[in-house]
């Protein structure tokens, strides 16, 4: 029966992964920014509170944690710094084809090798469109972005499966737009050798579903920041003699952008949990991924917004979270490809629309 | 975490939606198209009392109604869900001790509840109890009301007007909230028990509704209206604790999840008609109709999911008001996308007046206005938020 209490576990990971955000990534994120990493102090932490191999299989040293604890870390590692987040996890949700598709066996010969190599990234593109070219054993085409520079691995996630390339593609390192504790960079393909790949529709989706919620939960943490920060600096900021909180415009606008973090929060907890309880959950990760993107377009101007001529400034972290919440929506192919995911899903079948897979809400 | 639902409510869920389909829509569609509340004496409030519902929680003497099984709230949310995709104008109409029941076994005295709640216990016919708060002049700003109480003797004098007031010309009792003085705003307010044909209560007026047409929202007026001292809720004793106005807002604050719930039923009943629609016109190889399904069965499913962490919560005994504010904003302004894209697809099909979409569209709108309007709401969780004073 419904139950919204995390319970012990999962709040215990919570206070773990906010407590770290706080003293460890938000007293830095402006030195990662800039350096495009984090700093040796800060991997030392992480590895110390044991939140690096969170998801990874208990055979293979990890927790073996799931969808659930992913996203409750995630959230307070975005609000702390969601580039260093991402510089903090060398698999990242390339770690998702890895597990669905090719399993324990893809995971060491792939994965693990990355965890032993400070600093190494494999990052994953997801080719929903079909844009990149497979021929033979070679892969070809171009990715306009990718949060790291300099890939030490690449997993390309496709409709009916996923492909591994170790080696032969050309990084061009970015600026980026935001993110860039993680790096920036775009890939070129040219014939690119073909290491592994495998097809399996379903597994695929699953594969995507996860990685829709990894980024989802991350992108929650920095509008959870963003409206939270601005907020409190409402609270203290005094125009035409009260706080600017208490004129009605900016009121509601707080309000909204409560309701906009609160409701895609649930979304994903939601469809973390079907993912965890072995329910269907892809469409629901979609959605969640999609709700939370659109949850950014209003939070991530907002808060800049709420701080005014100080959130433009560098000063404040406002600026940084607008950036980086765009950039986190431009991630996994976007919002475009989950929401035409879902609502193809939702148009083939007859009505009454499920708001719930069968059994379940 | 849990998401899912025990077995025992998706039973309920079956039922009620059997019963839904069945009764509660066609009983919908009837009112809408006669242009007028159920009368009394429909079947459809006998067939509802012979099926067992209307009665009141309350067993007798001592009881305090029964004990509620757990996740009570988060149950009746979804039950109420389910009702009000069929019709919530005719939920609404149903008979029972209604919105003022929890106050009084919270609240009330029990010889009140001897009294009151009573004949609600095996009813021998159709019952309808109410709740009066709303005025012309006070809609959500319930602090405002104006109605007077006097002391005379041993009866309490009543005099004003209240609005909007459901089911009020039949019920058994309004439970009236007054004001001892209208300057010292929520401290000052009471409720009252006024039994049917208590001289001074009258004017009775069946307001002409656009939608949710099944129930009857009645305007009447309170006329050197004596009640028995007997008939204060609580007693004098209780609001010596200042508790007069907390007692009216502990509805409120428990019935904005509902409402919430209410709005989300009728938005999963105009997508679901869209979709069939949709459908039937061969128009979902659109992308851009598939893009708009797809937004509001998210936002349909992100207001339920709100709904029901405002109904935990309050199941758990903590605080929810900016949940129960947040659910009703939501729910309600997700309805109303959901009713006008319903009215989009249907064209000019729509603008006939004889679909089903065009009744959700003219129901969804009262959702987003009784019980405290979005704006209200938002009003409501900014003071929560950033301390936005109340004046």
């Amino acid at each position: 029966m419904i139950d919204l209490d995390p319970g012990d576990d999962l709040e215990l990971l919570r206070q773990t992964a906010r407590s770290f955000a706080l003293e460890e990534l938000v007293p830095r994120l402006r030195d990662a920014e800039a350096d495009r990493a984090v700093s040796a102090s800060v991997r030392a932490a992480f590895a110390q509170i044991g939140l690096a191999g969170l998801e990874l299989p208990e055979s293979l040293g990890g927790a073996e944690l799931g969808p659930l604890a992913r996203a409750f870390v995630n959230e307070e590692l975005g609000a702390g710094d969601a580039g260093a987040a991402l510089a903090l996890d060398p698999l990242g949700p390339a770690l998702y084809p890895l597990l669905e598709l090719g399993g324990e066996p893809a995971l060491v010969e792939y994965g693990l090798p990355l965890l032993e190599e400070e600093g190494a990234r494999a990052v994953l593109v997801c080719d929903d469109d079909a844009s990149l070219e497979v021929v033979g054993d070679r892969l070809s085409g171009w990715v306009p972005w990718v949060p790291a520079d300099r890939p030490d691995l690449v997993v390309v996630l496709t409709r009916d499966g996923a492909l591994v390339l170790r080696e032969g593609f050309e990084s061009e390192v970015l600026r980026g737009a935001g993110l860039r504790a993680a790096g920036a960079s775009a890939l070129r393909f040219d014939a690119v050798p073909v290491a592994a790949q495998w097809r399996d529709t379903a597994a695929a989706a699953r594969a995507r579903g996860r990685a829709r919620l990894y980024a989802a939960s991350l992108l929650l943490g920095v509008l959870r920041h963003g409206a939270e920060f601005s907020r409190d600096y409402a609270q203290q900021r005094v125009a035409f003699g009260r706080p600017i909180a208490h004129h009605q415009g900016l009121a509601f606008l707080i309000t909204d952008m409560h309701m906009a973090v609160e409701g895609a929060r649930l979304l994903i907890h939601e469809a973390a949990w079907r993912a965890e309880s072995a329910h269907p959950f892809e469409d629901a990760a979609a959605s969640a991924w999609v709700e939370t993107v659109s949850a950014s377009v209003l939070v991530g101007p907002a808060c800049v917004q709420i701080l005014g001529g100080h959130g433009f400034m560098q000063d404040y972290p406002m600026e940084k979270a607008m950036r980086e919440a765009r950039a986190l929506g431009l991630w996994l192919g976007g919002a475009d490809a989950a929401r035409e995911d879902a609502g193809r899903a939702l148009c083939a079948g007859p009505p009454p629309v499920a708001l719930s897979a069968g059994g379940i809400l | 975490m849990d998401f899912s639902i025990d077995a025992k409510l998706r039973d309920r869920l079956e039922v009620e939606r059997a019963w839904g389909r069945e009764r509660v829509r066609p009983a919908g569609l009837e009112a809408d198209r006669q242009g007028s509340p159920l009368a009394q004496d429909h079947p459809y409030f006998q067939d509802f009392v012979a099926r067992g519902e209307g009665r009141t929680r309350w067993h007798g003497p001592g009881s305090k109604g029964e004990v509620p099984p757990p996740g009570v709230v988060v149950r009746a949310l979804l039950v109420s869900e389910e009702l009000a995709y069929w019709d919530r104008g005719v939920i609404v109409a149903s008979p029972g001790p209604g919105l003022p029941e929890p106050n009084v076994l919270a609240l009330g005295t029990e010889e009140q509840k001897e009294r009151f709640l009573g004949p609600f216990v095996a009813l021998d016919r159709p019952r309808w109890a109410c709740f009066a708060m709303t005025e012309p002049s006070a809609g959500s700003d319930a602090a405002a009301i104006c109605t007077t109480a006097r002391k005379d003797g041993d009866h309490w004098i009543l005099n004003g007007a209240k609005c909007f007031i459901g089911n009020a010309s039949r019920a058994d009792w309004i439970l009236v909230q007054a004001t001892l003085d209208p300057s010292k705003g929520r401290d000052a307010q009471r409720s009252f028990f006024v039994e049917k044909g208590t001289p001074g209560l009258g004017g009775f007026k069946i307001e002409k509704k656009m939608g949710l047409k099944a129930y009857e929202s009645t305007s009447f007026s309170l006329v050197d209206c004596r009640v028995p001292a007997s008939n204060l809720l609580g007693g004098e004793a209780r609001y010596e604790r200042r508790a007069g106005f907390k007692t009216a807002m502990r509805t409120f604050n428990a019935g904005r999840p509902v409402i919430a719930a209410n709005a989300v039923g009728i938005g999963r009943a105009a997508l679901d008609e869209a979709l069939a629609f949709a459908r039937n016109a061969d128009r979902l190889g659109d992308p851009r109709i598939r893009d708009r399904i797809e937004a509001l069965a998210r936002r349909l499913r992100m207001a339920r999911l709100c709904c029901l962490r405002a109904g935990w919560l309050a199941d758990h005994g903590k605080p929810n008001i900016v949940e129960a504010s947040m659910s009703k904003a939501l729910g309600a302004t997700v309805a109303e996308e959901a009713t006008s894209l319903g009215m989009e697809l249907l064209g000019a099909v729509g603008a006939r007046g004889d679909h089903l979409i065009e009744k959700l569209y003219r129901d969804a709108k009262a959702m987003d206005i009784v019980e405290g309007t979005g704006q209200i709401q938002r009003v409501i969780m900014a003071r929560q938020l950033v301390k936005l004073p109340r004046s």
